[in-house]
Protein backbone atom coordinates (compact mmCIF):
# COMPACT_ATOMS: atom_id res chain seq x y z
CA UNK A 1 0.00 0.00 0.00
CA UNK A 2 1.53 3.71 -0.93
CA UNK A 3 -0.35 6.14 0.46
CA UNK A 4 1.21 9.47 -0.65
CA UNK A 5 0.69 11.55 2.33
CA UNK A 6 0.79 15.35 2.11
CA UNK A 7 1.42 17.61 5.60
CA UNK A 8 1.76 20.98 6.09
CA UNK A 9 5.08 23.03 6.51
CA UNK A 10 5.06 25.77 8.89
CA UNK A 11 3.20 26.45 12.43
CA UNK A 12 4.58 25.36 15.62
CA UNK A 13 7.95 24.11 15.38
CA UNK A 14 7.59 20.02 16.48
CA UNK A 15 10.28 20.66 19.66
CA UNK A 16 8.48 23.36 20.81
CA UNK A 17 5.26 21.42 21.03
CA UNK A 18 7.17 18.38 22.30
CA UNK A 19 8.22 20.49 25.01
CA UNK A 20 4.91 21.97 25.88
CA UNK A 21 3.40 18.23 25.66
CA UNK A 22 5.97 16.29 27.37
CA UNK A 23 5.94 19.41 30.40
CA UNK A 24 2.22 20.17 30.31
CA UNK A 25 1.20 16.13 30.75
CA UNK A 26 4.05 15.32 33.13
CA UNK A 27 2.83 18.60 34.92
CA UNK A 28 -0.57 17.32 35.06
CA UNK A 29 0.09 13.51 36.13
CA UNK A 30 2.20 15.21 39.40
CA UNK A 31 -1.17 17.48 40.07
CA UNK A 32 -2.93 13.91 40.36
CA UNK A 33 -0.64 12.88 43.05
CA UNK A 34 -2.46 15.96 45.08
CA UNK A 35 -5.50 13.20 45.95
CA UNK A 36 -2.77 10.84 47.89
CA UNK A 37 -1.19 13.88 49.03
CA UNK A 38 -4.44 15.99 50.72
CA UNK A 39 -6.80 12.52 50.98
CA UNK A 40 -9.00 13.85 48.26
CA UNK A 41 -10.09 12.27 44.64
CA UNK A 42 -11.03 15.68 43.08
CA UNK A 43 -7.15 15.72 41.66
CA UNK A 44 -8.35 12.69 39.48
CA UNK A 45 -9.41 14.87 36.50
CA UNK A 46 -5.76 16.16 35.93
CA UNK A 47 -5.24 12.47 34.62
CA UNK A 48 -7.29 12.74 31.53
CA UNK A 49 -5.97 16.98 30.57
CA UNK A 50 -2.35 14.88 31.16
CA UNK A 51 -3.26 12.61 28.45
CA UNK A 52 -4.87 15.79 26.26
CA UNK A 53 -1.53 17.48 26.13
CA UNK A 54 -0.03 13.67 25.09
CA UNK A 55 -2.08 13.38 22.28
CA UNK A 56 -2.03 16.48 20.86
CA UNK A 57 2.10 16.30 21.04
CA UNK A 58 1.36 12.66 19.94
CA UNK A 59 -0.23 14.06 16.79
CA UNK A 60 2.64 15.85 15.82
CA UNK A 61 5.07 13.16 16.35
CA UNK A 62 2.70 10.95 13.89
CA UNK A 63 2.23 13.47 11.48
CA UNK A 64 6.58 13.87 10.94
CA UNK A 65 6.92 10.30 10.94
CA UNK A 66 4.21 9.48 8.76
CA UNK A 67 5.44 12.52 6.28
CA UNK A 68 8.06 9.70 5.34
CA UNK A 69 5.93 7.37 3.37
CA UNK A 70 5.97 4.89 5.60
CA UNK A 71 4.06 2.18 3.98
CA UNK A 72 2.02 0.76 6.58
CA UNK A 73 -0.59 3.50 7.16
CA UNK A 74 -0.91 6.19 10.11
CA UNK A 75 -2.95 3.59 12.19
CA UNK A 76 -0.15 0.90 13.04
CA UNK A 77 1.90 3.94 14.01
CA UNK A 78 -0.54 4.26 16.78
CA UNK A 79 -0.93 0.78 17.91
CA UNK A 80 2.96 0.30 18.26
CA UNK A 81 2.94 3.55 20.74
CA UNK A 82 0.38 2.04 22.44
CA UNK A 83 2.01 -1.78 22.32
CA UNK A 84 5.22 -0.14 23.63
CA UNK A 85 3.28 2.31 25.83
CA UNK A 86 1.19 -0.25 28.06
CA UNK A 87 4.22 -2.08 28.45
CA UNK A 88 6.11 1.16 29.92
CA UNK A 89 3.05 2.37 31.84
CA UNK A 90 2.24 -0.93 34.22
CA UNK A 91 5.62 -1.16 35.17
CA UNK A 92 5.80 2.28 36.34
CA UNK A 93 2.80 1.26 38.79
CA UNK A 94 4.71 -0.48 40.66
CA UNK A 95 4.51 0.64 44.51
CA UNK A 96 8.30 1.33 44.67
CA UNK A 97 8.15 3.93 41.77
CA UNK A 98 4.72 5.18 43.36
CA UNK A 99 5.40 6.02 47.03
CA UNK A 100 8.32 7.78 45.97
CA UNK A 101 6.24 9.98 43.74
CA UNK A 102 8.41 8.55 40.61
CA UNK A 103 5.85 6.78 38.09
CA UNK A 104 5.09 9.67 36.15
CA UNK A 105 8.83 9.95 35.45
CA UNK A 106 9.39 6.31 35.21
CA UNK A 107 6.62 6.13 32.76
CA UNK A 108 8.93 8.38 30.29
CA UNK A 109 12.35 6.41 31.40
CA UNK A 110 10.96 2.86 30.62
CA UNK A 111 8.45 4.48 27.50
CA UNK A 112 12.05 6.16 26.01
CA UNK A 113 14.17 2.65 25.98
CA UNK A 114 11.12 0.74 24.72
CA UNK A 115 10.40 3.24 22.34
CA UNK A 116 13.97 3.76 21.19
CA UNK A 117 15.09 0.00 20.92
CA UNK A 118 11.66 -0.39 18.70
CA UNK A 119 13.04 2.69 16.63
CA UNK A 120 16.21 1.38 16.61
CA UNK A 121 15.26 -2.17 15.21
CA UNK A 122 12.81 -0.46 12.32
CA UNK A 123 15.77 1.78 11.45
CA UNK A 124 18.71 -0.48 11.54
CA UNK A 125 17.33 -4.73 11.97
CA UNK A 126 14.20 -3.84 9.30
CA UNK A 127 16.20 -1.60 7.29
CA UNK A 128 13.81 0.95 7.06
CA UNK A 129 16.68 4.10 6.89
CA UNK A 130 14.24 6.80 8.06
CA UNK A 131 15.67 9.84 10.25
CA UNK A 132 12.75 10.36 12.29
CA UNK A 133 12.06 6.86 12.74
CA UNK A 134 13.94 6.24 16.80
CA UNK A 135 12.98 9.28 17.92
CA UNK A 136 9.78 9.38 16.88
CA UNK A 137 9.11 5.74 18.20
CA UNK A 138 10.89 6.78 21.29
CA UNK A 139 8.17 10.01 21.78
CA UNK A 140 5.40 7.50 21.11
CA UNK A 141 6.11 5.19 23.34
CA UNK A 142 6.12 7.70 26.12
CA UNK A 143 3.18 9.66 24.96
CA UNK A 144 1.34 5.74 24.54
CA UNK A 145 2.53 5.20 28.48
CA UNK A 146 1.26 9.06 29.98
CA UNK A 147 -2.05 8.65 28.38
CA UNK A 148 -2.61 5.52 29.83
CA UNK A 149 -1.36 6.20 32.68
CA UNK A 150 -3.42 9.32 32.49
CA UNK A 151 -6.74 7.56 31.74
CA UNK A 152 -5.86 5.16 34.56
CA UNK A 153 -5.54 8.27 37.06
CA UNK A 154 -9.12 9.58 35.76
CA UNK A 155 -10.04 6.21 36.82
CA UNK A 156 -9.13 5.33 40.11
CA UNK A 157 -7.50 8.65 41.35
CA UNK A 158 -3.97 7.26 41.26
CA UNK A 159 -1.66 4.72 39.76
CA UNK A 160 -0.52 2.83 42.59
CA UNK A 161 0.05 -0.91 41.62
CA UNK A 162 -1.45 -2.27 44.56
CA UNK A 163 -4.20 0.68 44.43
CA UNK A 164 -5.19 -0.77 40.85
CA UNK A 165 -5.60 -4.18 41.83
CA UNK A 166 -6.79 -4.25 45.02
CA UNK A 167 -9.59 -2.18 46.65
CA UNK A 168 -11.36 -2.85 50.50
CA UNK A 169 -14.89 -3.37 50.43
CA UNK A 170 -17.12 -3.06 52.88
CA UNK A 171 -19.79 -5.84 53.80
CA UNK A 172 -21.84 -6.29 56.52
CA UNK A 173 -21.29 -2.91 57.71
CA UNK A 174 -17.58 -2.80 59.53
CA UNK A 175 -16.13 -6.05 57.99
CA UNK A 176 -14.00 -5.59 55.03
CA UNK A 177 -12.49 -7.33 52.50
CA UNK A 178 -9.99 -6.98 50.00
CA UNK A 179 -11.47 -7.71 46.53
CA UNK A 180 -9.43 -8.16 43.36
CA UNK A 181 -11.91 -8.33 40.38
CA UNK A 182 -13.75 -4.81 40.72
CA UNK A 183 -10.28 -2.64 40.41
CA UNK A 184 -8.50 -0.83 37.19
CA UNK A 185 -6.37 -4.06 36.87
CA UNK A 186 -8.85 -7.05 37.11
CA UNK A 187 -11.46 -5.96 35.31
CA UNK A 188 -9.15 -5.18 32.61
CA UNK A 189 -10.26 -1.73 32.47
CA UNK A 190 -6.16 -0.65 30.76
CA UNK A 191 -7.87 -2.67 27.91
CA UNK A 192 -10.53 -0.31 27.42
CA UNK A 193 -8.17 2.84 28.07
CA UNK A 194 -5.70 1.45 25.56
CA UNK A 195 -7.84 1.41 22.63
CA UNK A 196 -9.62 5.25 24.06
CA UNK A 197 -6.24 6.46 23.34
CA UNK A 198 -4.60 4.38 20.70
CA UNK A 199 -7.67 5.45 18.37
CA UNK A 200 -7.79 9.23 19.71
CA UNK A 201 -3.69 9.55 18.73
CA UNK A 202 -4.17 7.93 15.13
CA UNK A 203 -7.30 9.34 14.18
CA UNK A 204 -6.51 12.85 14.20
CA UNK A 205 -3.94 12.82 11.33
CA UNK A 206 -4.91 10.09 9.51
CA UNK A 207 -8.26 12.19 9.23
CA UNK A 208 -6.60 15.42 8.53
CA UNK A 209 -4.07 14.21 5.76
CA UNK A 210 -4.23 15.12 2.36
CA UNK A 211 -3.70 18.73 0.67
CA UNK A 212 -4.91 21.97 2.96
CA UNK A 213 -3.75 20.45 5.99
CA UNK A 214 -3.40 22.77 8.53
CA UNK A 215 -1.45 22.03 11.84
CA UNK A 216 -4.27 23.53 14.03
CA UNK A 217 -6.86 22.05 13.26
CA UNK A 218 -5.18 18.75 13.13
CA UNK A 219 -4.27 19.12 17.01
CA UNK A 220 -7.38 21.03 17.23
CA UNK A 221 -9.10 17.57 16.57
CA UNK A 222 -6.22 15.85 18.50
CA UNK A 223 -7.69 17.81 21.42
CA UNK A 224 -11.33 17.17 20.17
CA UNK A 225 -10.36 13.34 20.37
CA UNK A 226 -8.84 13.47 23.94
CA UNK A 227 -11.61 14.94 25.30
CA UNK A 228 -14.07 12.56 24.20
CA UNK A 229 -11.57 9.37 24.86
CA UNK A 230 -11.83 11.18 28.85
CA UNK A 231 -16.07 11.10 28.82
CA UNK A 232 -16.29 7.65 28.75
CA UNK A 233 -12.99 7.29 30.73
CA UNK A 234 -14.61 9.61 33.23
CA UNK A 235 -17.73 7.73 33.10
CA UNK A 236 -15.67 4.32 34.31
CA UNK A 237 -14.52 6.38 36.95
CA UNK A 238 -17.89 6.72 39.12
CA UNK A 239 -16.95 2.86 39.51
CA UNK A 240 -14.06 4.08 41.63
CA UNK A 241 -13.84 7.18 42.76
CA UNK A 242 -16.58 9.17 45.04
CA UNK A 243 -19.77 10.43 42.96
CA UNK A 244 -18.15 14.37 43.10
CA UNK A 245 -14.88 13.75 41.60
CA UNK A 246 -16.59 11.46 39.06
CA UNK A 247 -19.11 14.34 38.01
CA UNK A 248 -16.17 16.92 38.06
CA UNK A 249 -14.25 14.83 35.37
CA UNK A 250 -16.93 14.36 33.56
CA UNK A 251 -17.96 18.17 33.30
CA UNK A 252 -13.89 18.91 32.58
CA UNK A 253 -14.46 16.03 29.45
CA UNK A 254 -17.50 17.26 28.36
CA UNK A 255 -16.91 21.24 28.25
CA UNK A 256 -13.35 20.29 26.64
CA UNK A 257 -14.82 17.64 24.09
CA UNK A 258 -17.33 20.70 23.29
CA UNK A 259 -15.11 23.86 22.93
CA UNK A 260 -12.73 22.00 20.69
CA UNK A 261 -15.24 20.41 18.49
CA UNK A 262 -16.72 23.64 18.00
CA UNK A 263 -13.40 25.02 17.18
CA UNK A 264 -12.25 22.00 15.03
CA UNK A 265 -15.66 23.03 12.93
CA UNK A 266 -14.55 26.57 12.67
CA UNK A 267 -11.37 25.78 11.72
CA UNK A 268 -12.69 22.99 9.11
CA UNK A 269 -14.82 25.53 7.70
CA UNK A 270 -12.26 27.98 7.48
CA UNK A 271 -9.94 25.63 5.57
CA UNK A 272 -12.67 24.38 3.20
CA UNK A 273 -13.68 27.81 2.31
CA UNK A 274 -9.97 28.44 1.82
CA UNK A 275 -9.62 25.42 0.06
CA UNK A 276 -12.45 25.87 -2.38
CA UNK A 277 -11.40 29.84 -2.84
CA UNK A 278 -14.88 30.42 -3.80
CA UNK A 279 -17.34 32.46 -1.51
CA UNK A 280 -19.85 30.82 1.01
CA UNK A 281 -23.58 30.79 -0.33
CA UNK A 282 -25.34 33.64 1.56
CA UNK A 283 -28.35 33.10 3.63
CA UNK A 284 -30.61 34.49 1.60
CA UNK A 285 -32.19 37.28 4.57
CA UNK A 286 -35.75 38.74 5.23
CA UNK A 287 -38.88 36.97 3.60
CA UNK A 288 -38.41 33.54 3.10
CA UNK B 1 5.33 20.14 1.92
CA UNK B 2 4.06 18.29 -0.59
CA UNK B 3 4.31 14.78 -0.83
CA UNK B 4 7.25 13.63 1.46
CA UNK B 5 10.43 14.40 1.64
CA UNK B 6 11.91 11.01 0.59
CA UNK B 7 10.77 8.06 0.43
CA UNK B 8 12.52 5.16 2.19
CA UNK B 9 15.30 3.47 0.71
CA UNK B 10 14.46 0.15 2.61
CA UNK B 11 17.25 -1.84 1.65
CA UNK B 12 17.16 -5.48 0.79
CA UNK B 13 19.16 -8.26 3.07
CA UNK B 14 20.10 -8.31 6.31
CA UNK B 15 22.13 -5.95 8.43
CA UNK B 16 24.77 -8.00 9.77
CA UNK B 17 26.35 -5.23 12.57
CA UNK B 18 22.57 -4.74 13.84
CA UNK B 19 21.77 -8.22 14.03
CA UNK B 20 25.06 -9.12 16.14
CA UNK B 21 23.49 -5.68 18.17
CA UNK B 22 20.10 -6.94 18.71
CA UNK B 23 21.28 -10.61 19.57
CA UNK B 24 23.55 -9.05 22.59
CA UNK B 25 20.46 -7.14 23.72
CA UNK B 26 18.78 -10.44 23.65
CA UNK B 27 21.27 -12.43 26.20
CA UNK B 28 21.51 -8.62 28.52
CA UNK B 29 17.55 -8.91 28.77
CA UNK B 30 18.09 -12.94 29.40
CA UNK B 31 21.17 -12.34 31.99
CA UNK B 32 19.17 -9.39 33.93
CA UNK B 33 15.92 -11.93 34.38
CA UNK B 34 18.30 -14.32 35.65
CA UNK B 35 20.18 -12.51 38.43
CA UNK B 36 16.76 -10.45 39.20
CA UNK B 37 13.83 -12.50 38.38
CA UNK B 38 14.84 -16.25 38.69
CA UNK B 39 11.87 -17.41 38.44
CA UNK B 40 10.85 -15.91 35.16
CA UNK B 41 13.96 -16.91 33.11
CA UNK B 42 11.51 -19.67 31.55
CA UNK B 43 8.75 -17.95 31.06
CA UNK B 44 11.04 -14.44 29.45
CA UNK B 45 12.54 -17.64 26.44
CA UNK B 46 9.20 -18.06 25.96
CA UNK B 47 8.20 -14.56 25.45
CA UNK B 48 11.24 -14.00 23.03
CA UNK B 49 9.94 -17.56 20.99
CA UNK B 50 6.24 -16.27 20.94
CA UNK B 51 7.34 -12.99 19.72
CA UNK B 52 9.68 -14.04 17.04
CA UNK B 53 7.02 -16.46 15.99
CA UNK B 54 4.14 -13.56 15.30
CA UNK B 55 7.07 -12.05 13.13
CA UNK B 56 7.66 -15.22 11.30
CA UNK B 57 3.92 -15.40 11.03
CA UNK B 58 2.93 -11.64 9.73
CA UNK B 59 4.72 -12.50 7.01
CA UNK B 60 2.60 -14.76 5.65
CA UNK B 61 -0.70 -12.26 5.68
CA UNK B 62 -1.75 -11.28 2.55
CA UNK B 63 -2.15 -7.57 3.01
CA UNK B 64 -3.36 -5.55 -0.16
CA UNK B 65 -4.16 -2.31 1.37
CA UNK B 66 -5.89 0.52 -0.31
CA UNK B 67 -5.03 -0.66 -3.70
CA UNK B 68 -7.20 -4.13 -3.16
CA UNK B 69 -9.98 -2.18 -2.14
CA UNK B 70 -9.91 -1.25 -5.61
CA UNK B 71 -9.07 -4.71 -7.15
CA UNK B 72 -5.61 -3.45 -7.80
CA UNK B 73 -3.65 -6.15 -5.75
CA UNK B 74 -4.31 -8.92 -4.26
CA UNK B 75 -5.01 -9.40 -0.49
CA UNK B 76 -7.21 -7.98 2.04
CA UNK B 77 -7.88 -4.53 1.92
CA UNK B 78 -6.51 -3.12 5.17
CA UNK B 79 -2.89 -2.50 7.04
CA UNK B 80 -0.63 -5.83 8.09
CA UNK B 81 -0.59 -4.52 11.69
CA UNK B 82 -4.82 -4.49 11.70
CA UNK B 83 -4.78 -7.53 9.88
CA UNK B 84 -2.23 -9.48 12.43
CA UNK B 85 -3.99 -7.89 15.66
CA UNK B 86 -7.11 -9.39 14.43
CA UNK B 87 -5.97 -12.94 14.29
CA UNK B 88 -3.81 -12.25 17.51
CA UNK B 89 -6.56 -11.49 19.31
CA UNK B 90 -8.72 -14.10 17.90
CA UNK B 91 -6.03 -16.54 18.84
CA UNK B 92 -5.73 -14.82 22.47
CA UNK B 93 -9.22 -15.61 22.98
CA UNK B 94 -8.88 -18.92 21.84
CA UNK B 95 -6.13 -19.45 24.04
CA UNK B 96 -6.90 -17.98 26.92
CA UNK B 97 -10.24 -20.06 26.93
CA UNK B 98 -8.35 -23.11 27.08
CA UNK B 99 -5.71 -21.29 29.88
CA UNK B 100 -8.55 -21.32 31.95
CA UNK B 101 -9.15 -25.07 31.96
CA UNK B 102 -6.43 -26.49 34.80
CA UNK B 103 -6.90 -29.66 32.79
CA UNK B 104 -5.48 -28.56 29.43
CA UNK B 105 -1.58 -28.51 29.34
CA UNK B 106 0.59 -25.72 27.46
CA UNK B 107 -0.20 -27.94 24.07
CA UNK B 108 -3.12 -27.66 24.17
CA UNK B 109 -3.47 -23.83 24.90
CA UNK B 110 -1.41 -23.19 22.18
CA UNK B 111 -3.43 -25.09 19.92
CA UNK B 112 -6.36 -23.13 21.05
CA UNK B 113 -5.05 -20.02 19.95
CA UNK B 114 -3.04 -21.12 16.33
CA UNK B 115 -6.94 -22.76 16.01
CA UNK B 116 -8.50 -19.16 16.86
CA UNK B 117 -6.06 -17.06 15.00
CA UNK B 118 -6.15 -19.42 11.89
CA UNK B 119 -10.16 -19.72 11.70
CA UNK B 120 -10.11 -16.04 11.84
CA UNK B 121 -7.63 -15.28 8.96
CA UNK B 122 -9.74 -18.21 7.03
CA UNK B 123 -13.32 -16.58 7.63
CA UNK B 124 -11.38 -13.20 6.46
CA UNK B 125 -9.76 -14.69 3.34
CA UNK B 126 -13.28 -16.45 2.36
CA UNK B 127 -15.08 -13.17 2.86
CA UNK B 128 -12.84 -11.49 1.37
CA UNK B 129 -12.93 -13.56 -2.00
CA UNK B 130 -16.85 -13.84 -2.23
CA UNK B 131 -17.35 -9.90 -1.92
CA UNK B 132 -14.17 -10.04 -4.53
CA UNK B 133 -15.83 -12.91 -7.06
CA UNK B 134 -19.42 -12.14 -6.37
CA UNK B 135 -19.44 -8.63 -5.53
CA UNK B 136 -17.13 -7.32 -7.63
CA UNK B 137 -16.95 -9.58 -10.35
CA UNK B 138 -13.23 -10.50 -10.60
CA UNK B 139 -11.47 -13.46 -10.57
CA UNK B 140 -8.31 -13.98 -7.79
CA UNK B 141 -4.61 -13.80 -9.66
CA UNK B 142 -1.76 -13.67 -8.48
CA UNK B 143 0.47 -10.50 -10.08
CA UNK B 144 3.59 -12.29 -8.84
CA UNK B 145 3.81 -16.11 -9.80
CA UNK B 146 3.09 -17.31 -13.37
CA UNK B 147 1.69 -20.69 -11.73
CA UNK B 148 0.25 -21.01 -8.30
CA UNK B 149 2.71 -23.04 -6.23
CA UNK B 150 0.21 -25.40 -4.98
CA UNK B 151 -2.52 -25.89 -7.45
CA UNK B 152 -0.25 -25.16 -10.56
CA UNK B 153 -2.81 -22.90 -11.97
CA UNK B 154 -1.38 -20.26 -14.45
CA UNK B 155 -2.10 -16.66 -13.13
CA UNK B 156 -1.46 -14.15 -16.11
CA UNK B 157 -4.97 -15.04 -18.48
CA UNK B 158 -7.05 -13.70 -15.46
CA UNK B 159 -4.53 -11.23 -14.21
CA UNK B 160 -6.39 -7.32 -15.31
CA UNK B 161 -3.80 -5.10 -16.86
CA UNK B 162 -2.29 -2.59 -15.58
CA UNK B 163 -2.90 -4.31 -11.87
CA UNK B 164 -0.76 -6.40 -9.61
CA UNK B 165 -3.38 -9.39 -9.41
CA UNK B 166 -6.61 -9.46 -7.44
CA UNK B 167 -8.95 -11.19 -5.04
CA UNK B 168 -6.93 -14.03 -2.94
CA UNK B 169 -5.38 -16.73 -4.83
CA UNK B 170 -5.11 -19.88 -3.06
CA UNK B 171 -1.60 -19.60 -2.03
CA UNK B 172 -2.60 -16.78 -0.38
CA UNK B 173 -5.88 -18.40 1.48
CA UNK B 174 -3.17 -21.23 2.66
CA UNK B 175 -0.63 -18.23 3.63
CA UNK B 176 -3.23 -15.90 5.16
CA UNK B 177 -4.25 -19.29 7.26
CA UNK B 178 -0.69 -20.42 8.09
CA UNK B 179 0.22 -16.63 9.64
CA UNK B 180 -3.31 -16.65 11.41
CA UNK B 181 -2.25 -19.82 12.81
CA UNK B 182 1.20 -18.68 14.04
CA UNK B 183 0.33 -15.26 15.07
CA UNK B 184 -2.05 -16.58 17.43
CA UNK B 185 0.22 -19.42 18.64
CA UNK B 186 3.10 -16.79 19.35
CA UNK B 187 0.40 -14.41 21.31
CA UNK B 188 -0.86 -17.24 23.00
CA UNK B 189 2.62 -18.65 24.08
CA UNK B 190 3.20 -14.97 25.29
CA UNK B 191 -0.43 -14.87 27.42
CA UNK B 192 0.43 -18.10 28.93
CA UNK B 193 4.09 -17.48 30.41
CA UNK B 194 3.24 -14.56 31.39
CA UNK B 195 0.33 -16.29 32.99
CA UNK B 196 1.77 -18.81 34.75
CA UNK B 197 4.34 -15.92 36.36
CA UNK B 198 1.43 -13.91 37.39
CA UNK B 199 -0.50 -16.28 38.67
CA UNK B 200 2.54 -17.80 40.71
CA UNK B 201 3.72 -14.39 41.99
CA UNK B 202 1.01 -12.19 42.51
CA UNK B 203 -0.37 -14.27 45.30
CA UNK B 204 2.54 -13.38 47.88
CA UNK B 205 2.97 -9.87 46.66
CA UNK B 206 -0.77 -9.08 47.65
CA UNK B 207 -0.82 -11.57 50.42
CA UNK B 208 -3.81 -13.16 49.21
CA UNK B 209 -5.46 -16.66 48.04
CA UNK B 210 -4.37 -17.42 44.30
CA UNK B 211 -8.39 -17.64 43.51
CA UNK B 212 -8.42 -14.44 44.45
CA UNK B 213 -5.62 -12.40 42.86
CA UNK B 214 -6.85 -14.54 39.49
CA UNK B 215 -8.74 -11.51 37.73
CA UNK B 216 -5.49 -9.28 38.28
CA UNK B 217 -2.79 -12.34 36.58
CA UNK B 218 -5.26 -13.16 33.76
CA UNK B 219 -5.79 -9.02 33.06
CA UNK B 220 -2.33 -8.03 33.21
CA UNK B 221 -1.15 -10.65 31.17
CA UNK B 222 -4.12 -10.45 28.61
CA UNK B 223 -3.15 -6.69 28.45
CA UNK B 224 1.21 -7.32 28.28
CA UNK B 225 0.28 -10.16 25.70
CA UNK B 226 -1.67 -7.58 23.09
CA UNK B 227 1.16 -4.94 23.84
CA UNK B 228 4.08 -7.38 22.67
CA UNK B 229 1.38 -8.65 19.74
CA UNK B 230 1.10 -4.88 18.65
CA UNK B 231 4.75 -4.31 18.97
CA UNK B 232 6.01 -7.08 16.93
CA UNK B 233 3.11 -7.09 14.11
CA UNK B 234 3.78 -3.45 13.49
CA UNK B 235 7.34 -3.86 13.31
CA UNK B 236 6.48 -6.87 10.82
CA UNK B 237 4.49 -4.79 8.93
CA UNK B 238 7.63 -2.18 9.10
CA UNK B 239 9.95 -4.68 7.48
CA UNK B 240 6.84 -5.92 5.07
CA UNK B 241 6.30 -2.04 4.05
CA UNK B 242 3.34 -2.17 3.04
CA UNK B 243 1.73 -5.13 0.88
CA UNK B 244 2.40 -8.42 0.48
CA UNK B 245 1.25 -11.77 -0.98
CA UNK B 246 1.61 -14.63 0.85
CA UNK B 247 4.89 -16.85 1.14
CA UNK B 248 5.21 -16.75 -2.65
CA UNK B 249 5.70 -12.76 -2.82
CA UNK B 250 9.47 -12.15 -2.75
CA UNK B 251 9.14 -9.94 0.01
CA UNK B 252 8.24 -13.03 1.79
CA UNK B 253 12.34 -13.41 2.04
CA UNK B 254 12.52 -10.59 4.53
CA UNK B 255 11.16 -12.54 7.19
CA UNK B 256 14.36 -13.27 9.06
CA UNK B 257 15.35 -9.69 9.65
CA UNK B 258 11.69 -9.33 11.47
CA UNK B 259 12.17 -12.27 13.33
CA UNK B 260 15.56 -11.15 14.82
CA UNK B 261 13.72 -7.50 15.35
CA UNK B 262 10.86 -9.05 16.69
CA UNK B 263 12.66 -11.25 19.41
CA UNK B 264 14.73 -8.33 20.40
CA UNK B 265 11.59 -6.27 20.90
CA UNK B 266 9.70 -8.96 22.91
CA UNK B 267 12.79 -9.85 25.21
CA UNK B 268 12.93 -5.93 26.74
CA UNK B 269 9.19 -5.86 26.49
CA UNK B 270 9.04 -9.59 28.00
CA UNK B 271 11.95 -8.41 30.82
CA UNK B 272 9.56 -4.98 31.61
CA UNK B 273 6.87 -7.50 32.25
CA UNK B 274 8.55 -10.19 34.54
CA UNK B 275 10.13 -7.12 36.40
CA UNK B 276 6.75 -5.95 37.51
CA UNK B 277 6.27 -8.82 40.12
CA UNK B 278 10.14 -7.90 40.90
CA UNK B 279 10.14 -4.10 41.70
Amino acid sequence: MTVQVTASKGGIPHNTIMAYGLVGSIVCLYLTYLNQYLSVEYAALFGGLAAVFALIWGTDTIKHLCSYGIGTGVPSAGMIAFGSGVIAMLLATADVFNSMFLSPIMAVVFGAIIGGVAGWLANNVMRMNIPVMVRSLTEMAIIGAIVLMGFTAVMAGGFGFEALSAREIAILGPLAMKNFEFTVLGGCLVAVSFMLGSIALQHPFNACLGPGEKQDRTLMLAAECGFLSMIPVAVISFAFVGIGAAVLSLIVAVAGWYYTYARFLELSKRDAFAWLDAKPILEPKGED
Amino acid sequence: MTAIAAKPSASEGINPVASVIGIVIIIAAVAIAAVFANFALAALIGVIIGGLLIGFGVHFVPVGGAPAAMGQSPGIATGVAMLAAGAGLAGLFGGAWAAANPAFGIAIVIAAGAIGGGLLMAVTCLMVNIVYIFGMGIPAASGKVAKDPITGDSQAEYKSQGTEGHGLPFISYVGGVIGGMLGGAGGTLIYYELLQVYAAKLPELFSATAADVLPVAVSLAGIFAVGMFLMNAVLAAYNITGTIEGPHDPKFKRFPRAVIGCAVASAVAGLFAVLIVVV
